[in-house]
């Protein structure tokens, strides 16, 4: 009985140390086509959620992003803050979106949920691609600046759809992955 | 020192100045461009990626005041300074306003108010109203392919925008105004195919945003660049090929020429038919001496010719006028050619052989061919005697001599034309008959009447018109011909000495007359 637990016990040592079930690196997704595949999906379900209106609302409000871009503010900024600023919006706009599953919807608006939800583990694995680290903001009790509270599903989507055009196109236009053989 | 600072501040105000118009002049092309695209009466655009700017038109410029305020999302409502210009182009005034601050990505309300007044409200996003500047180095050259040219451009420096650019690329023949589009996503190059060969055309490219997630208006044209497609040639491989087949077909045709150059020989340049092989032995043993001949053959001779006659292919025979040829220098003797034997057909044959009698002037005829041997060279003088064919001058049969004599001495005279044996042209083909133009021949044109039973046959529409003396009628087939000359009292005279020849050889096709002319046609 000893030896059959010891024997686990190594065995699971070395399984952690090893870690085989980690997948082997991304290769660098610097085509800015596929972001723009997943832009024209969250153009569609904006599109498809702004006729409804009456279905469409809600009770809470969703904080999300915000995706204004001065290019004189965003260019000032190093590549390490603008991931930060992009992987917390998107972290932000994932649990808005999740959130609506909680309520009742519409087939169609529900089909639109699942597949922005899909979009923003797509995008997730675009950004991972390009060795941009993940980020999860603190939840601090404070208003955030980069942060912003809409009422409504449109809304909602909409923003979804400016922060994908906004500050992720940017960060992935920029990422130093794909400018490394570019003098 | 105080002239060096006012060189200086005027070369910073005239630098100022041309900046001021050359911003200026773009500025207005921007504005009077979006009068005619932009359908919202405030219009607005952004250039770069800092320039927004509103504008609206006003007709009558008048000292109304104008209040530009406009607010991005979840910030407050901030004035613009109003400006003004006067477009010299469409002679307008416009109204404008250039933000201080650009953002992107966010909803931007504008309002102008007019003395108080709402004037305009309109909700915007940066993003989307865009106006992009032309391609630039717009190139132009020939692919080096017939009927292609190679386009290629420069995209505007727009930076985080080049990959979501549409280029519009516009094509035409110098000249006119017909044109093609062709629309390319995101790439700086086209191949313009199936063109005109030979021909300048002139290119013209814009470019805008996709709207994927960058949205802008049509820039404008680009200035048109010329070029000229290659003209059309013939591919050399093709020119090969071409040289190569004609030099095969002219080596095939050599060889079947050669293979039978003796057929080709003797369809275009047939030998001249000499009597020789007809009187065996006169030219070689005799020495032309035909009455040596003559008596050494004895009888039999004519019954040879005639068997030989038969075994040989019928000859176009031709009627020559005793006039003419008096009127070519030559006697009538002379030009009358050695007695040849007529080459008859094989439907003639029975009748050569049943009724053919020796003819009663068989002695002039043979000196008719001594003449004819004696002057070789008048063959060539006579205009008919062009070809080898043999003529031959039948008068009529003995039947219809003795119906004719009854009637008239002419008739009588004219039939006894003796038989001649002319060498004559082949020219005459298509030749008709008919069984009563026989018996109508007129006597005024000079020839004789015309009833024998020969076969032969003479197109009407070569019937000589009056007053020629020189008339001829191809005869076909039967290797007989008739004299239809102007008979002069001495040629009577003398025909009237060697008496009446008749020819009294059957010949099938007198009874086919009607329908003779189709069948010596086919014999052709």
């Amino acid at each position: 009985m000893f030896h059959g637990s010891g024997l686990f016990a190594l065995l699971l040592m070395v399984l952690e140390w090893t870690r085989p079930g980690l997948s082997s690196p991304l290769r660098p997704i610097c085509d800015l086509r596929v972001l723009d595949h997943y832009i024209k999906e969250a153009w569609d379900a904006e599109a498809a959620v702004r006729a409804c209106k009456d279905d469409c609302s809600s009770a809470t409000n969703f904080t999300v992003p915000l995706t204004r871009v001065d290019f004189d503010v965003w260019e000032a900024m190093n590549i390490e803050e603008q991931a930060q600023e992009v992987q917390s919006g998107i972290h932000v706009l994932n649990e808005a979106i999740s959130s609506l599953q909680a309520f009742n919807q519409t087939d169609v608006i529900q089909s639109n949920i699942d597949a922005t939800i899909r979009n923003i583990v797509s995008i997730r694995q675009v950004l991972r691609s390009l060795s941009i680290p993940e980020y999860v903001p603190p939840t601090s009790g404070g208003e955030d600046k980069e942060m912003q509270k809409v009422s409504s599903v449109s809304e909602l989507f909409q923003i979804h759809v400016n922060f994908l055009r906004g500050k992720v196109r940017l960060l992935l236009a920029s990422a130093p992955v794909c400018h490394q053989g570019v003098s | 020192m105080r002239k060096m600072r006012s060189d200086g501040l005027t070369v910073v105000f005239m630098l100022c100045l041309a900046f001021v118009t050359t911003g200026g002049k773009s500025f207005e092309s921007t504005v009077s461009q979006l009068l005619r695209d932009e359908t919202e009466d405030l219009k607005c655009f952004v250039v770069g990626k800092k320039d927004l700017t509103c504008f609206w038109e006003v007709e009558e410029a008048r000292n109304d005041q104008y209040t530009f305020m406009y607010s991005y999302e979840n910030e407050k409502k901030t004035p613009c300074v109003v400006s003004s210009r006067f477009l010299l182009a469409s002679n307008k005034t416009v109204f404008f306003c250039k933000l201080p601050k650009t953002i992107f990505f966010a909803a931007l309300d504008v309002q102008v108010f007019r003395d108080g007044r709402t004037l305009y409200n309109r909700s915007l996003r940066a993003e989307n109203i865009l106006f992009v500047d032309p391609p630039r180095n717009l190139t132009v050259m020939s692919s080096g392919k017939e009927g292609q040219l190679n386009v290629s451009w420069l995209p505007p420096p727009l930076k985080y925008m080049d990959d979501s650019m549409i280029y519009e690329v516009r094509y035409a023949v110098d000249g006119s105004h017909m044109g093609k589009v062709e629309e390319m996503m995101a790439s700086t190059t086209l191949v313009l195919r199936d063109l005109q060969s030979g021909t300048r055309y002139k290119v013209w490219v814009r470019v805008k945003l996709d709207g994927v997630s960058y949205k802008s208006y049509w820039s404008s044209w680009t200035d048109p660049v010329f070029a000229d497609t290659l003209p059309s040639g013939i591919d050399p491989l093709i020119v090969l090929l071409v040289l190569f087949i004609g030099l095969i077909l002219c080596l095939l045709s050599l060889t079947v020429i050669l293979s039978h150059h003796k057929v080709l020989l003797k369809k275009l340049w047939p030998d001249i038919p000499t009597p020789e092989h007809k009187f065996p032995g006169l030219f070689t043993v005799y020495k032309g001496d035909f009455k040596e001949w003559m008596s050494q053959n004895n009888g039999s001779m004519w019954g040879r010719s005639v068997h030989v006659f038969t075994e040989e292919l019928p000859s176009h025979v031709e009627v020559l006028s005793e006039v003419s040829l008096t009127s070519h220098g030559t006697s009538p003797r002379e030009e009358r050619k050695p007695v040849v034997e007529v080459e008859e057909s094989e439907r003639t044959d029975s009748g050569l052989m049943g009724g053919w009698r020796e003819p009663p002037h068989a002695q002039w005829l043979m000196e008719q061919l001594r003449a004819l041997q004696e002057n070789p060279e008048s063959l060539s003088q006579s205009t008919l005697l062009q070809s080898h064919d043999t003529y031959v001058a039948l008068n009529q049969n003995s039947q219809h001599v003795e119906e004719v004599a009854e009637r008239q001495e002419d008739d009588v005279f004219e039939e006894t034309l003796p038989l001649q044996t002319l060498f004559t042209t082949e020219g005459t083909s298509s030749l008709s008959a008919s069984h009563s133009d026989l018996g109508s021949l007129p006597q005024s044109s000079g020839s004789g009447r015309l009833s024998s039973q020969s076969s032969f046959e003479y197109p009407n529409h070569t019937w000589p018109p009056k007053g020629c003396g020189y008339t001829y009628m191809a005869v076909a087939d039967s290797g007989v011909s008739m004299d239809y000359s102007p008979m002069s009292s001495s040629r009577n005279t003398e025909l009237g000495k060697h008496g009446i020849y008749t020819n009294e050889y059957k010949n099938e096709i007198f009874g086919k007359w009607p329908f003779s002319s189709q069948h010596v046609e086919s014999g052709y």
